[in-house]
């Protein structure tokens, strides 16, 4: 009675056992600091106020969400702008780009590719830094160094909001690319040939085939990899905070509401309202990646694939 | 007749088809080319000797061809230090992440206990909170802990940040394998412990691989947690070393930062092309979405 009592017991305790330091672990650095921020939004924690703060309710929400002055709308405007300009262009590029690769006349395709995935390889942070110092200083980076021989004066590019954001999306692209060209490229490998031989005796035209054929047949396959990297793109800190934000600010303001809650946390020390804005970031990512899930798991229960 | 101008069309043809050919290479070697160059010019800055870096002359080979900046970077700066650093960061989290996540994604995978969906679940939904935006609540933490500046504190950051990454892939992968023949171990008499190191690990070593690469590349490639807790100069890492370089960028550290790039990123190079391949299956079959 009581050894089976015992053993029903080990059992019952062991699967806990086996996952309970990662999940400790997991408590520790993932729940905690956001229930920790969830408890820090409802104050008015700052630098003046870093041990002795007070309740104030909902009125760090407020000021990010009604309040227009406060620059959370606008940051998460540009937020919008940036994940949209990056992902149009990264795909039109990366399906050009592919498609050429998977072409019939050519030869050295696979030594392309790995040439090409490159920049995937090399530490994030140091690709920033070697643009930013290599590429886009000022006083002697590469583009500047062009301009200047051909007579053109750019001025600092980082300094500016809208040229900073384009050297941004160009950075960001760079990094991106290489990923999204395997993931087309693999995409475009898994399609059966047959199609386009039965459309060319049809008479299709070449871009009819694109449109007909390639793009509806590789969508749900590249899909979860488009739809990770939208949440990347939409997340992205690296880039605009190594870029126009430090060691010191270049002057520019590309803010996007991860930048924005960083700032306002250690540059501003507003850490009350900084984890209001945390947490509604938090929200929009819920809420977004609820609203893609169940239309992809539609998608699939329905679609061909 | 006729036939000549079928003779004909098809030599054009043929002509039009090697136009094309050239086209393409052409196209790929100068994509290729553009591509590379902020590489191109790191390594031609890097091994090059009187640096006029305000002149608007410029070669992808360095004219005079030097270590110089290489030598200066180890003997004037700590770069063995960083790179030290970075390395035993890199191996004790990824041993640290599998030592956990092994036995922890064995359990969710094979099994059954209260609230093993709704764990998985909610790790999934806790995994779109941006790290960033943890930074303040865990340095709170390891201030706490009295673990900033240490190492230990930073590999349980990564460990705690890298571990719903862990289960989720290898669960996936235990998932697909078929548990026969641990079944028919177990009534011989094997205990879980040997399940696990004799039976499951060898059969899932393409995920074990993958994980143990994804967290190595993740670690190398931090800096914001690296840079904002190692406060002291005995444990900065290679981020918080480039960090330094790049901070004085006017005053012409450039060719030597440069040179720390490139040795940096020269081993997350080097894996990454061997393990191109299994990058592609071992990810997407593991279905983790971040």
């Amino acid at each position: 009675m009581t050894n089976t009592f015992k053993r029903k017991l080990k059992e019952n305790t062991r699967p806990y056992l086996y996952s309970g330091l990662s999940l400790i672990l997991i408590f520790l650095i993932v729940v905690f600091p956001i229930l920790y921020t969830l408890y820090i939004s409802f104050t008015n924690m700052s630098l003046y106020h870093y041990y002795e703060f007070d309740f104030i309710g909902f009125t760090n929400y407020a000021r990010a969400l009604f309040n227009f002055d406060s620059g959370f709308l606008t940051s998460l405007l540009i937020t919008l702008l940036w994940t949209l300009v990056n992902m149009v262009i990264q795909l039109v590029i990366a399906y050009f780009i592919a498609i050429l690769l998977n072409s019939r006349n050519l030869k050295f395709g696979k030594f392309y590719k790995t040439l090409l995935m490159i920049p995937w390889a090399i530490p994030g942070y140091v690709s920033i830094l070697l643009w930013k110092t290599g590429m886009l200083n000022y006083n002697f980076g590469l583009i500047n160094k062009w301009f200047n021989a051909l007579s053109i004066e750019l001025g600092d590019l980082l300094s500016n909001s809208v040229s900073a954001f384009i050297c941004c999306t160009i950075v960001n692209l760079w990094l991106a690319l290489p990923y999204m060209i395997m993931i087309i490229d693999g995409a475009l490998q898994s399609i059966d040939k047959s199609f386009y031989e039965e459309a060319e005796i049809e008479g299709c035209g070449k871009l009819r085939k694109h449109l007909s054929i390639t793009v509806p047949l590789i969508k749900p396959i590249i899909g979860p990899a488009v739809l990770i990297t939208t949440f990347t793109t939409f997340k992205q800190f690296d880039i605009i905070y190594l870029m126009t934000m430090t060691p010191v600010n270049t002057g520019s303001d590309v803010s996007t509401i991860i930048t924005y809650a960083y700032e306002n946390a250690f540059i501003t020390s507003n850490y009350g309202y900084s984890s209001a804005v945390s947490i509604i970031i938090f929200a929009l990512l819920i809420v977004f990646s609820a609203l893609t899930n169940s239309d992809l798991r539609r998608k699939n229960k329905y679609g061909t694939n | 007749m006729e036939q000549i101008k079928r003779a004909k069309t098809y030599k054009d043809k043929k002509r039009v088809r090697i136009l094309k050919t050239i086209g393409l290479e052409v196209f790929f070697i100068v994509l290729c080319i553009i591509t590379l160059i902020p590489i191109f010019y790191a390594l031609s800055v890097s091994f090059n000797a009187n640096n006029s870096l305000i002149s608007t002359d410029f070669s992808f080979f360095p004219t005079n061809f030097t270590f110089d900046n290489y030598v200066r970077l180890f003997k004037e700066n700590d770069m063995l230090l960083w790179f030290g650093n970075s390395l035993l960061l890199a191996i004790s989290t990824v041993v640290f992440s599998l030592a956990i996540a092994i036995p922890a994604a064995y359990a969710f995978s094979r099994m059954n206990f209260k609230g093993k969906k709704t764990i998985l679940k909610i790790l999934i939904l806790l995994n779109a909170f941006p790290s960033t935006l943890s930074l303040f609540a865990i340095w709170a933490i390891m201030r706490n802990l009295g673990l900033v500046n240490t190492k230990i504190g930073l590999i349980i950051i990564y460990t705690g940040t890298m571990a719903i990454f862990g289960i989720w892939n290898l669960k996936g992968y235990f998932d697909t394998v078929p548990c026969e023949i641990e079944e028919a171990s177990m009534i011989d008499g094997a205990s879980n412990f040997q399940i696990i190191t004799r039976i499951v690990m060898p059969l899932a070593k393409p995920a074990i691989i993958v994980t143990a690469v994804m967290v190595l590349i993740y670690v190398w490639n931090e800096y914001l947690y690296s840079v904002t807790f190692m406060t002291g100069s005995e444990n900065y890492t290679l981020a918080a070393g480039l960090y330094g370089l790049q901070a004085n960028e006017t005053s012409g550290s450039w060719p030597i930062f440069a040179a720390a790039s490139l040795i940096t990123s020269l081993p997350i190079l080097i894996i990454f092309l061997l393990v191109q391949k299994h990058m592609v299956s071992g990810l997407s079959s593991g279905g983790v979405k971040g």
